[in-house]
């Protein structure tokens, strides 16, 4: 039984970082309805990032999370410039829902997430990058008879934070009503005086930083860091958004944290080398039986 | 005075010249009907005022200056509003925060700053809302979703979003499109309310009727020119147009 108990709770762990991805993540789609392919090189940078604030001064980790954040706002605008905003010539609605428009986003956010991986391992090598210890969130913490750690906690309470943040943005400020009216009807946004190029950048940023974030907690708890690392997190973030319903960051969050569950005991029955195919099966599964995520058709948009 | 003015817009789609050297005028305070079969190019001469297609020839100035090559957000908190044939507002949304959208792109408070708050901007733009959904009578379900709304109360809160911008000019593109004959009744007389209040309104009707009663004047468009520009009744008895639009209906 404790063997299980402690798995759950690897489990949820693991769930809450690729919460933390697929957060900002579903955030871009569910505005612009189209899958931003280099969300998992941001997360990569802003682990970077982190390791460099953090060897260069050594400052406490909340600085370290601020430092993150302005350089994932930095990343994202710059995201949306290269990789998305040329392909927004034409504003009329048939090419903004078109399939060329769409295909070709996926196609330069992908090539661009390949130049950022390059870049970052010219730059710094292939190898892991390791954390200095001093740095590192992995202080064990016994909770009766399952150990967890404080950087559990933290990821734990960031992601929290991060949720209300992102809602609290989205319901009560100028910015966030403009974010949801895009994302609702670009181009009645557009008639009422919403400037939508300026709206999609902010999306980018802020979607960005949360990525940023999540790069840096989640290089801080592992204690490594490298150019690759963002493949895989961003791939399950993924399946985590597919599972939520393409655009429900709620959904996205609980199906980010059942992923990490599921993952983690099912090491109990198959060897651990296995268990990333628990992420492809249940996107098959997602696909096959439930084509608008697993919570139906009470999907709600950002 | 003159507040808006297109002179001799025209916008050519390839070969296609879908509006043709047109120029009107619309005064502050007026209420103008532009009618025409359909491919006359109504829709594409709205676009062209709200900058949403950019013009071939031409120019169009609002409010003394030319407001043609500007973006089309830039256009609307100038002053310019408009609703849609086929809706455009925001279904997830709730019927107050589709609303103050519209304020908010006016008023503009800081880009982060809380719009719940007891700000002075934040108050005026709840302050608005309110007063638009009031006008359009659906203040009482502010906090529904607005995909839970039927289709005629649509309208009005399309209309509502563009009267918390407080606009100088009011576009409403086909307002009565698939509504009854009762609806649309009730609709005439909303549109003709609003005129009272001091609103300037263009307005783009298939329903004939409808721009008859209500427009003091007419302007006439077929295969993208403009045939005729007018009183009502004046209007109706053009031969120009009764060839080439009223005839045809008749016929039909």
């Amino acid at each position: 039984m404790d063997f299980y108990l402690q798995q759950l709770a690897i489990g949820l762990s693991v769930g809450m970082t690729y919460a933390l991805i697929a957060i900002g993540f579903t955030l871009i789609f569910g505005v612009l309805n189209v899958v931003n392919f280099a969300h998992g090189e941001v997360y990569t940078i802003g682990a970077f990032a982190g390791l460099l604030v953090v060897t260069t001064f050594a400052p406490p980790l909340l600085a370290v999370l601020l430092a993150v954040l302005a350089v994932g706002a930095f990343v994202g605008v710059g995201l949306e410039r290269l990789a998305f905003r040329p392909f927004r010539r034409f504003s009329d609605e048939a090419s903004l829902k078109s399939r060329a428009m769409r295909e070709s986003t996926l196609m330069s956010s992908l090539a661009l997430s390949i130049i950022a991986r390059e870049a970052l391992e010219i730059a710094f090598g292939s190898r892991f990058q390791s954390v200095p210890v001093a740095a590192m969130i992995n202080q064990p913490i016994a909770l009766g008879p399952v150990t967890i750690t404080n950087g559990d906690l933290i990821i734990l309470g960031v992601a929290a934070l991060m949720l209300i943040g992102l809602q609290y943005v989205l319901r009560h400020t100028q910015v966030g009503l403009s974010i949801r009216a895009v994302s609702n009807n670009p181009l009645g946004a557009k008639y009422v005086g919403v400037d939508v190029d300026r709206t999609i950048v902010w999306t980018f940023a802020v979607g960005s930083m949360l990525g940023a974030v999540a790069g840096v907690l989640v290089g801080f708890y592992y204690g490594a860091i490298f150019a690759n690392m963002g493949f895989t997190p961003g791939v399950k973030a993924f399946v985590a958004m597919v599972m939520g319903g393409l655009s429900s960051i709620p959904g996205a969050v609980v199906c980010a944290l059942l992923l990490g569950v599921c993952e983690s005991l099912s090491t109990a029955f198959v060897s651990s080398v296995w268990s990333d195919m628990v992420a492809y099966g249940f996107l098959i599964v997602t696909l096959i039986f439930f084509p608008r995520g697993i919570f139906g058709g009470a999907r709600e948009r950002v | 005075m003159t507040l808006l003015q297109v002179q001799g817009a025209t916008r050519r789609f390839g070969g296609l010249i879908a509006v043709d050297n047109v120029s009107m005028d619309v005064a502050a305070g007026e209420i103008v009907g532009v009618i025409g079969p359909n491919g006359a190019g109504k829709t594409t001469l709205f676009n062209l005022i709200s900058g949403f297609t950019p013009l071939s020839g031409g120019e169009i100035r609002f409010d003394g200056a030319r407001i043609d090559g500007e973006k089309t957000f830039a256009i609307a908190r100038k002053g310019v509003g408009r609703t849609f044939q086929n809706l455009r507002i925001f279904p997830n949304m709730s019927l107050f925060d589709n609303v103050s959208v519209g304020a908010i792109g006016m008023l503009g408070a800081g880009p982060l700053s809380s719009l719940r708050r007891d700000t002075k901007v934040a108050t005026e733009i709840a302050e608005r809302t309110w007063t638009a959904l009031e006008r359009v009578d659906l203040a009482r379900e502010a906090h529904t979703l607005a995909a839970n709304l039927s289709y005629g109360k649509r309208k009005y809160l399309e209309i509502a979003r563009a009267l918390a911008m407080a606009p100088k000019l009011l576009i409403l593109d086909e307002p009565a499109a698939g509504l009854n004959d009762s609806e649309t009744h009730t609709l005439a007389a909303f549109i003709r309310d609003l005129h009272a209040g001091g609103m300037t309104v263009l307005l783009v009707e298939h329903n004939m009727a409808l721009v008859m009663s209500i427009c003091r004047r007419v302007v006439v468009l077929a295969s993208g020119r403009k045939i005729a520009d007018g009183a009502p009744d004046a209007v109706r008895a053009d031969p120009l147009v009764l060839e080439s639009y009223l005839g045809v209906e008749e016929e039909a």
